[in-house]
């Protein structure tokens, strides 16, 4: 079942909606994110870092599991964390600082295994290449760094990254990589107006674009023809990757179209591969969901009164999802499902360079058995279903 | 007899006949005069003959065409006869005298030609040439190649001359051509005569290469290279060094030939270079060769590698790129070539030193090859330590391709010698001259520091030097000389940042003051400038190294400070008169303001440039504003400059002053000005600016902004030449977006609502005070939030401003599109009253007895108490309160809430109507007039609206 989750920088919980249906699920309580703080940690929980007052010195980030509204696990972290990722399997979560620093948590112990000095000012947005072998930061410096992952978990003294680029005249506002590993293509945007699609391979810019207005969000379709940039003016721009583009349009060099309602800016952006949907969530608090081909709106969630900015898309495990039904007799019973707290320090003494390889195996051990078993339990998820609606007749 | 006769020494041999072919007819004596009878058919066609005597034979060479020349023989009828009476007596020796003739024999054939005419067909100057390209002596491409070869120097100098002459008149002729034209050519590249060389250098250097640079230059090249190669090689010593000059051109026009040929193309600098027998004397000569190899090893792949190449255009991102040969392949084959041409230049620069001791003065011939001897040491040194050799098989070429011999012969002969210094002081010119040879050893040096270890006496030598340099103190004070060091120490800078953290600290302080000193002194536009900020780019900014000490030593501190300080003077004096130098600066404080981070006393002082700043943008002096060198830059620094302000995380008051001043000068591009309030606004919501500051700056936005033409016609929205009206609406929507993004409406609502109605009671321009109200209603919510106080201020400035808006905006008649554009013009000045109207009915009513009481009392008239500017009589106050009314009911909505007021809309019909009937000085077409509207006014007003519709009949869209 794919959901979609939204949250607002003002308090309006993490909204949960079937995508396919429309129907709204349940809604997770007292979220505020920044823009790029919100994350499924290999789809097992949703986690969530917190927008603090200025003057707060401890950052603070949430888990919910998929049953519970309430937020099950409340973490201190050193410092106000604005990005959150977490890989592909749920077994790291890496957050982005205020001060520049990077902190890489091992979820399953919630240990710190690595802080850095990764920028000169906060860092606004973090992503893991698919497969997990690289992260991408941006700053609020207009720089774009890329990390090899192994490299930045394994070793001790400071190191450094991969490539730095330094284009951007100011706050990176976004990141999406391309597919292809190691010769894939991420895409930057910033607040000076510009997309940048730089090459992992080569190190180097290869195009830059400029918008009418400012770049928040970006989503990348899945060919890689085009990219899709949501902008403050309200309008989401088409701009051209490996498609045609005509030098002579409105809009500037490569851009090719766009998708407008003549709302709000435009915070994020999300795509679903598998429908060829395009989310995106606005200023106005309302969640679109587009039909790339035909460019129209066919479904509006409204999440809250203020700006969403934050869309997932997940494909949430059903044995999770029966579990709803009876939520609060669930979790009483088995107890909190969720890995502990992140840890605020790391205590970097020897035996945890040990423990570490054990760790690391039930993280990954987790998800597999969870899918061998979809079908199966599909069926019983319908059986019990239709059994319900059964009884119900005939009690009525 | 033949043989005889043949062996004659007669000088009147001209023509060299091939021999077995004249033989041959002869040997059977007799049979000769049939042979030429047989041959005699041919003068028959014949087009012209002539008739020569050659060793007692007559040859008649008939001229067909002017291609086939036939010789025929007619043999002397005497001979013959002569050697059959002396039969036996060979080899008879005739004796003749000197000077005198024989007589004619009898039987001679009489050799005259009488002709009419000569008619030589090809040759002739009435040739039908129409249509080819002919040069200016009528010869066409092909003849001129042809006489290329000619055996006359001057005549192939003429067809050398013809073909650029030919060429310049009808490029496409080359173009066709250029194959043929080249193989044709190249011939001459070893041509003898140094005429024909220069003129075929002229001829390649003007014409040929210029036109044949677009297209497939390989094959061009390949087939020139090879007489090149051969021309370097000759024996004579002029034809070597033209070679090299053709060379020279070769590179210029098509950069990759020097790698393709390098190997050879050093070893033949070096065999020439070998020969110092030549160079010190023909100096001239040597220096051309020279400049050319400084050019061919320039060529070298020296840099680090990462320069920025373009970015992809038009092409796809994920295109295949073609499949192009990289420009550093093939150079590492070379090393160890270039090593023994290295050691070659320094004998030869070794050569060149007791010269110098013993001349009286340094010429400029040998100052020159001097200068490129060192320049080609330079970029070979710079190629073995910085070139790319990965190709190499070596592992490490450094250790390896420093073999003891160069070192040693580098240090010694080379670096053993420094400084050099004038012998006998003549002139200031010599200064210079030593001064820039001194320099380029101080390169070589440096960038061998860390090959040779140098003692601590010769590396204080060269600091010493190198801190003097910087100071200018070697170099004369001429103006010559100031542009000399100008021109020279920038190449000394890129090795300030590496020798200051690695020099004592005593040093240190030396070289960085003596850096700090140039950088303040020099022209703020010259290169020395560039060079000196890039350099302070370098020593400011933290590359790539994340762990920088924090703790930096405080004598670079020190410095670094003053630089900073430095920094916006610079910018500011600078002006717009150098662009590129100020988007330099200006990006310098980009990267600083973005990087500064890490030292927190430099964070303070690029915190500190705002306030020198300021002047940068506008500077406000006894009431006038006097414009910075921002309005005036290219839009590009525009944007670096606001891009900066970002990163000040303290933004003055001071400085938000100068920049709204900046937004409200009617020049500045709407673009720029966006820019302004998307960066102001980010910077706001990163917290670096003040709220109140902020709101401030949105209010006097909208308050202050300058709407040109000043009273509003309905121009269509095309017109942004002649009015910013449409500017200012996007800046009103761009501030509202703005303001809602700041948190609570309520919150902020409540903090603007005072000043707005202070600001509105002050009368603005119709648009200012529209987009003021427009923000009011934005932040408002229904019903409304205004206080009691506001919406009695409010009552009293809202009819002034409904009627100015219809007075302002002409009614038209006519078409309906122009009906409709005017409705839509007034309706987006209403809009905002429509609003305050539908959330507060008490409004409303103060409203509408404010308009009604202005109408009767005349001594209350609104311009005592309001903004009418233009309504002054009670008659056009009259007919412009109607027209209002009108349009006010034209919205179903307001129409509602107007029935809810019958009796003050009653009151000020009423009112209406008795000023009519007072009204005297009325023409009929007027009075008709405003009878009717004032009926159809009546109508409106009487009927209810029956029609419901909902509140999003309003709507600000229809802004």
């Amino acid at each position: 079942m794919d959901v979609v989750i939204a949250s607002s920088s003002i308090d309006g919980g993490i909204g949960c909606w079937d995508l396919q249906t429309g129907a709204e699920q349940l809604r997770y309580k007292t979220c505020a994110s920044p823009p790029h703080g919100l994350v499924s940690v290999g789809r097992r929980f949703l986690a969530s870092s917190q927008l603090r007052d200025p003057s707060a010195t401890s950052g603070h980030v949430l888990y919910w599991s998929w049953s519970k509204p309430q937020a099950e696990v409340k973490s201190f972290p050193a410092e106000p964390i604005k990005p959150l990722a977490a890989d592909s399997e749920g077994s790291y979560i890496v957050g982005g600082g205020s001060s520049g620093d990077i902190y890489l948590w091992e979820v399953a112990t919630g240990r710190l295994l690595k802080k850095w000095h990764a920028h000169y000012r906060a860092v606004t947005c973090l992503v893991f290449s698919e497969d997990n072998s690289l992260v991408i930061s941006g700053s609020d410096d207009g720089c774009v760094r890329v990390w090899i992952f192994d490299d930045v978990r394994r070793q001790q003294a400071s190191h450094l990254y991969e490539y730095s680029f330094t284009e951007h005249t100011l706050c990176v506002t976004d990141i999406i990589m391309g597919y292809g590993g190691g010769s894939a293509i991420i895409v930057s945007a910033s607040e000076d107006r510009t997309c940048k699609v730089w090459s992992l391979s080569r190190g180097r810019l290869l195009r830059n674009i400029v918008f009418p207005s400012i770049i928040d969000a970006i989503a990348l379709d899945p060919g890689e023809h085009v990219f899709y940039a949501g902008s403050r003016d309200g309008k989401i721009y088409i701009a051209a990757l490996n498609a045609e583009s005509s030098p002579s349009n409105s809009y500037g060099l490569h851009i090719i179209g766009s998708l407008s309602d003549h709302s709000k800016a435009v915070t994020c952006l999300a795509y679903s591969t598998e429908r060829n949907l395009l989310l995106s969530g606005s200023e106005d608090g309302m969640v679109r969901v587009w039909d790339v081909k035909t460019q129209n709106i066919i479904r509006m969630f409204r999440h809250a009164k203020g700006p969403v900015n934050n869309i997932l898309i997940v494909s949430r495990p059903l044995s999770l999802g029966r579990a709803e039904s009876n939520a609060q007799g669930f979790s009483r019973r088995h107890g909190s499902s969720l890995p502990p707290p992140l840890e605020k320090y790391a205590n970097s003494t020897d035996e945890d360079m040990d423990n570490k390889a054990i760790i690391n195996l039930p993280a990954t051990s987790n998800l597999p058995t969870d899918a061998s078993y979809l079908s199966s339990q599909l069926i019983n998820d319908h059986i019990k279903e239709l059994q319900q609606q059964g009884s119900s007749a005939a009690v009525e | 007899m033949w043989v005889g006769s043949y062996s004659d020494p007669s000088p009147q041999t001209l023509f060299k006949l091939p021999r077995p072919k004249t033989e041959n007819p002869f040997k059977g004596g007799p049979k000769a005069p049939t042979r030429l009878h047989s041959l005699n058919p041919c003068t028959r066609w014949q087009v012209g003959t002539r008739v020569f005597i050659l060793q007692r034979k007559l040859y008649s060479i008939i001229f067909l065409g002017s291609q086939t020349v036939i010789f025929s023989t007619m043999v002397r009828s005497k001979a013959p006869s002569k050697k059959q009476q002396k039969k036996g007596i060979d080899f008879k020796k005739i004796k003749r005298k000197l000077g005198r003739k024989l007589p004619p024999p009898t039987n001679a054939t009489n050799t005259e030609i009488k002709s009419k005419a000569i008619v030589l067909p090809e040759q002739s100057v009435a040739t039908n040439k129409e249509g080819l390209a002919v040069s200016k002596k009528g010869l066409t491409l092909k003849e001129l190649l042809q006489q290329t070869s000619h055996h006359n120097a001057k005549v192939r100098r003429d067809a050398l001359m013809g073909i650029k002459d030919l060429v310049l008149k009808h490029p496409a002729e080359l173009r066709l051509h250029r194959y043929a034209v080249i193989e044709k050519l190249r011939e001459r590249i070893s041509d003898d005569d140094k005429v024909v060389r220069e003129a075929l250098y002229q001829l390649f250097k003007s014409e040929i290469f210029p036109g044949c640079a677009e297209d497939n230059q390989g094959l061009f090249i390949s087939l020139v290279m090879t007489y090149i190669f051969n021309a370097m090689t000759n024996l004579s010593i002029d034809i070597r060094l033209m070679a090299f000059r053709f060379f020279d051109l070769v590179v210029q026009y098509h950069p990759p030939c020097f790698s393709l040929y390098a190997e050879k193309i050093l070893q033949s600098y070096e065999d020439i270079l070998r020969k110092n027998q030549f160079y010190l004397e023909d100096k001239g000569k040597l220096k051309s060769t020279l400049y050319g190899l400084v050019r061919c090893l320039s060529l070298l792949p020296s840099k680090k590698p990462g320069c920025q190449k373009n970015i992809l255009g038009e092409r796809k991102i994920h295109a295949f790129e073609p499949d192009l040969p990289t420009e550093n392949t093939g150079f590492s084959v070379i090393i160890k070539k270039l090593k023994e041409l290295v050691l070659v230049l320094i004998n030869c620069f070794q050569d060149f030193i007791p010269l110098l001791n013993s001349m009286p003065q340094l010429d400029a011939q040998s100052f020159d090859c001097i200068l490129s001897i060192l320049q080609s040491i330079d970029i070979a040194v710079r190629f073995f330590i910085y070139g790319n050799h990965e190709e190499s098989p070596e592992a490490n070429p450094l250790q390896v391709t420093w073999d003891q011999t160069l070192l040693s012969g580098l240090s010694k002969k080379l670096l053993g010698v420094f400084p050099l210094y004038p012998k006998h002081h003549l002139s200031v010119k010599e200064d210079d001259r030593y001064f820039i040879l001194n320099i380029v050893i101080t390169e070589i040096f440096l960038h061998l520091r860390e090959w040779i270890c140098p003692s601590a006496n010769v590396f204080a030598k060269f600091l010493e030097f190198m801190e003097n340099a910087l100071l200018g103190k070697t170099c004369s004070s001429t103006r010559s000389g100031k542009a000399t060091w100008e021109k020279h120490v920038p190449s000394l800078l890129p090795f300030i940042p590496k020798l200051v953290s690695e020099v004592t600290t005593d040093w240190q302080s030396h070289l960085l003051e003596a850096f700090t000193k140039t950088f303040r002194d020099c022209n703020p536009e010259s290169s020395l400038k560039l060079a000196c900020l890039s350099m302070i780019e370098e020593m400011l900014i933290p590359r790539g190294d994340m762990h920088y000490t924090e703790a930096s030593d405080p004598v670079a501190l020190d410095y670094q400070t003053i630089w900073i300080r430095e920094l916006p003077l610079l910018l500011i004096l600078l002006g717009d008169k150098w662009p590129s130098s100020s988007q330099v600066v200006l990006h310098l404080l980009l990267r600083l303001g973005q990087f500064a981070c890490w030292n927190s006393s430099l964070i303070w002082e690029y915190e500190n440039t705002q306030f020198a700043l300021c002047e940068f943008y506008s500077t406000c002096r006894e009431g006038n504003i006097y414009y910075g060198p921002f309005m005036r830059l290219p839009r590009d620094s525009q944007e670096l400059s606001i891009c900066c302000l970002y990163y000040f995380s303290n933004f003055s008051t001071l400085l938000l002053k100068a920049i709204t001043s900046c937004c409200l000068c009617p020049e500045l591009e709407p673009y720029v000005l966006f820019r302004i309030i998307e960066v102001v606004h980010a910077a706001y919501k990163a917290g670096h600016i003040q709220f109140a500051d902020h709101i401030s700056f949105f209010i006097t936005l909208l308050s202050r902004f300058k709407v040109y033409p000043e009273n509003i016609c309905p121009v269509k929205e095309s017109d942004v030449q002649i009015s910013n009206c449409g500017t200012f609406k996007s800046l009103t929507c761009m501030v509202c977006s703005c303001l809602s993004q700041m948190g609570d409406s309520s919150v902020v609502f409540r903090i603007l609502e005072k000043a707005i109605l202070d600001l509105i009671s002050l009368k603005p321009q119709l648009d200012n005070a529209c987009a003021m109200l427009r923000v009011l209603i934005m932040l408002d919510s229904k019903p409304t939030r205004l206080s009691e106080q506001s919406i009695i201020a409010l009552s009293n400035f809202l009819p002034g401003y409904l009627m100015d808006v219809v007075h302002c905006i002409p009614e038209v008649d006519g078409n309906e599109v122009a009906v409709s554009n005017h409705v839509q013009t007034c309706r987006y000045y209403l809009l905002p009253c429509f609003f305050l109207f539908d959330r507060s009915n008490q409004l409303v009513k103060l409203f509408l007895n404010v308009m009604g009481s202005s109408l009767t009392d005349s001594s209350l008239s609104l311009e005592s108490h309001n903004s009418t500017q233009y309504v002054t009589d009670s008659l056009s106050r009259m007919n412009i309160t109607v027209s209002l009314l009108l349009l006010i009911y034209k919205d179903v909505k307001v129409q509602k809430i107007m029935s809810l007021f019958r009796t003050e809309i009653g009151s000020i019909m009423q009112s209406i109507a008795s000023l009519q009937s007072s009204e005297v000085n009325m023409t009929i077409e007027e009075r008709h007039k405003f009878q009717c509207s004032f009926e159809r006014l009546k109508i409106v007003a009487s009927s209810s609206p029956v029609v419901y519709i909902d509140d999003a009949s309003i709507s600000l869209s229809g802004a």
